[in-house]
């Protein structure tokens, strides 16, 4: 069988302590089966070395703070000039409604605001996940 | 200092409780019959709704059990010494003889957002609006935003996006001119919230004052020192022992120097918020204080002589009675820790808090229900009889406070303040069976967690351990919430799709680039022959403390700022050698 376990990057800037969601859902998506990198990261760049790295299938940053679109950008960019444009990148924590948009131009496939399910989030990953990869119940 | 007759007293009482039962035995007979005859009719009633009364059983929010109903019996162990009078060591029902007879809680709400000049308005604003702190003093709860806290510039490339967000851009002794020109700094108390960044917002503030002439003996106000809550949240400029020994030196300094000055502030809020429960929340506030405090007297200094100035910030969520036992519970474990630690007088041993009210438990859904909980939530720490008070805002779950939003949250405190009639009656809940047994509950258990802590030698050396605890309770809350084991309205029982119109908060993108602007001209136009030495100095200073010297780095550091360093350069020399990331 060829096909690995999904793997998944979360990531918060070391700037912004609101990080209980993030860790919440690190626990969840392993508890699912998926294999879980958790990282404070300075600058998005870092995230990009270690999804390089570590091989993800999924990137996903929580920020609580404003910063996500440069965030955004930075790593969309990032993964289309390394060209890892099928590796899944999703937001969550306190996303203002007016910055979805832009972000999903970008080519963030998922945002998840406050009060979004763990499962509704582990059921977004399976369903857009590009590359073969399972996740064990 | 003077020695406590009260403290010796109360312990000796304590020692040979029983003596001085509360109740007599026939008294107690009675009320264990009453029990009895209640619980069969509890149980009936229970069987009518389908419930196996042998199995039925409910827990406080951090999962203590509780009875359907308390007794006399409930609490007849406890020395009526544990309990004692407003006022009186071990201070369960409060720190002073009156409580808000004459001086109600402070209410404090949070400020700062964009360039000093906007968080100014917001505090000119709150201000005119009946902000107001001790003895009818200027208050200002300042907090600095995210590209502060971690010791950075605002023109430091991963600070895009983050400047003023959060907190305000205040990065150097020009920028507090611009905060507090025209304020008189001896007659106001500013808390400065601040994370790694600490020491160069203290510098910046001593500089500044020191410029306007004003004597630090005069100032008043807290530093934060939270280096300890690296173990529970992903900040983590600097490693836990380095943290420890900067912020027992930073209140080595102000100890000696700023006697108005709160030196060390225990962050059981942000425990809260991280996820930890009430029981948690005790233990490990407790054991973070007693950590640094021992860090203290090594340095040298006598527990009377700096435990008075530590201050606590606690949360105040959801479970009613166990926020409020919790409180209680914390100001008497505290209050012999410090006794243990060596203090004497009975003012050392105050658990002086500053209530928060819980930001977790509030939702993004039906934003306005907010206000709701966060009445219950302040209601709830006046009860416990806090100090002051800040009142998350309904709009929490969303943004920074708009003014509407801040105006309401400090309108819940007066409400409940001019209006309720509890600031007329200290403790009012003190000796309600079910109130002390759950304290008594909760003391246990923070204890036996607390032990652990120690066992496993002290808070520095077991952040791991703090950290899987607190993340633990985190899930288990979530779970319970997916599970609709424990209900949020509207997010998971009535909920509504219709959208409550909102005004969201956002910061002026200009003045990220304002901040930019300035801090770039402040290092261009600077005296680059006094910021050099100035530096060389600090660099020389932070080499000496890591080898074990005491005593020299706070004035190293105002003189930096004095010669226009600004935080991300003050900073950047204690990571350099304290921090273990490399220097950013």
């Amino acid at each position: 069988m060829d096909q690995r376990v999904i793997r998944v990057l979360l990531g918060k800037t070391t700037m912004d302590a609101h990080d209980r969601g993030v860790r919440y859902l690190a626990t969840k998506l392993r508890e699912h089966g998926m294999e879980v990198i958790f990282m404070n990261f300075f600058e998005p760049a870092e995230i990009l070395d270690a999804a390089t790295q570590e091989d993800v299938d999924v990137i996903g940053i929580s920020s609580s703070v404003e910063g996500h679109l440069p965030v955004a950008r930075e790593v969309t960019r990032g993964l289309k000039q390394n060209g890892k444009e099928d590796v899944l990148v999703m937001f969550g924590g306190v996303i203002p409604e007016r910055d979805i948009e832009p972000m999903k131009e970008l080519g963030v496939k998922g945002v998840f605001g406050p009060g979004s399910s763990a499962d509704s989030i582990v059921a977004f990953v399976r369903e857009n996940v590009r590359r073969p990869r399972v996740s064990f119940e | 200092m003077r020695e406590s007759p009260t403290v010796e007293a109360a312990e000796k009482g304590a020692a040979t409780s029983g003596a001085v039962p509360q109740f007599t035995p026939e008294f107690l007979a009675a009320t264990r019959d009453l029990e009895k005859e209640w619980r069969s009719k509890f149980d009936a009633i229970a069987q009518k709704f389908g419930v196996d009364p042998k199995t039925y059983a409910k827990h406080t929010d951090s999962g203590l059990p509780l009875k359907p109903a308390y007794f006399p019996h409930d609490i007849a162990d406890m020395p009526y010494e544990a309990l004692s009078a407003p006022g009186q060591f071990p201070f369960t029902r409060g720190l002073y003889a009156a409580q808000y007879q004459f001086m109600p809680w402070a209410n404090q709400p949070v400020i700062g957002y964009g360039l000093p000049e906007e968080t100014r308005r917001r505090m000119d604003y709150l201000q005119s609006q009946g902000m107001i702190g001790y003895f009818g003093n200027a208050f200002y709860n300042l907090v600095y935003d995210l590209v502060s806290h971690e010791g950075i510039d605002p023109d430091h490339p991963s600070a895009e996006g983050r400047v003023g967000q959060c907190g305000m851009a205040v990065y150097s002794r020009e920028d507090n001119a611009r905060l507090f020109d025209g304020l008189d700094l001896s007659k106001m108390n500013v808390v400065h919230i601040s994370y790694y960044e600490n020491m160069a917002v203290l510098a910046h503030y001593l500089a500044y004052a020191r410029r306007r002439g004003v004597p630090w003996e005069k100032l008043g106000g807290n530093s934060m020192n939270w280096y300890y809550q690296s173990a529970y949240t992903g900040m983590t400029c600097f490693p836990p022992k380095a943290g420890m020994q900067l912020a027992a030196e930073m209140i080595a300094f102000c100890t000696k120097r700023m006697p108005k000055w709160n030196t060390f502030n225990i962050f059981g809020y942000g425990m809260e918020e991280a996820g930890a429960d009430a029981v948690q929340e005790v233990a490990f506030s407790v054991a973070a204080g007693v950590d640094y405090a021992r860090e203290c007297v090594a340095k040298g200094l006598r527990p009377d002589e700096f435990l008075g100035r530590f201050g606590f910030q606690i949360s105040q969520a959801n479970d009613f009675f166990e926020e409020i036992c919790k409180i209680r519970a914390l100001r008497r474990i505290w209050a012999r820790k410090c006794h243990e630690l060596g203090a004497r007088d009975p003012r050392n041993m105050h658990v002086r808090i500053h209530t928060h009210t819980s930001g977790a438990v509030l939702t993004a859904q039906q934003p306005l229900n907010n206000l709701i909980r966060t009445t219950l939530h302040s209601f709830g720490a006046a009860l416990a009889g806090v100090q002051a008070m800040e009142v998350s805002t309904y709009d929490e779950a969303l943004a920074i406070p708009t003014e509407q939003s801040a105006t309401m949250a400090l309108r819940v405190q007066q409400v409940i303040q001019e209006e309720s009639g509890i600031t007329r009656v200290a403790d009012p809940l003190g000796g309600s069976y079910y109130v002390e047994a759950l304290t008594n509950q909760i003391e246990e258990a923070a204890l036996k967690l607390y032990d652990e802590v120690e066992k496993r030698g002290r808070y520095h050396n077991c952040h791991d351990f703090v950290r899987a605890k607190i993340e633990a309770s985190a899930v288990r809350w979530r779970d319970e919430v997916d599970a609709k084991k424990r209900i949020v309205v509207g997010v998971n029982k009535y909920v509504s799709d219709e959208i409550q119109d909102m005004e969201v908060f956002k910061v002026d993108p200009e003045s990220e680039r304002t901040a930019v602007e300035r801090v770039r001209a402040l290092r261009a136009n600077r005296d680059h022959a006094k910021w050099e030495a100035a530096m060389a100095e600090a660099n020389r200073v932070t080499e000496r403390f890591k080898a074990g010297e005491v005593g020299g780095l706070v004035p190293a550091m105002v003189e930096a700022s004095d010669a226009d360093a600004t935080t991300g350069e003050i900073m950047g020399v204690l990571k350099q050698h304290l921090g273990w990331r490399s220097p950013h």
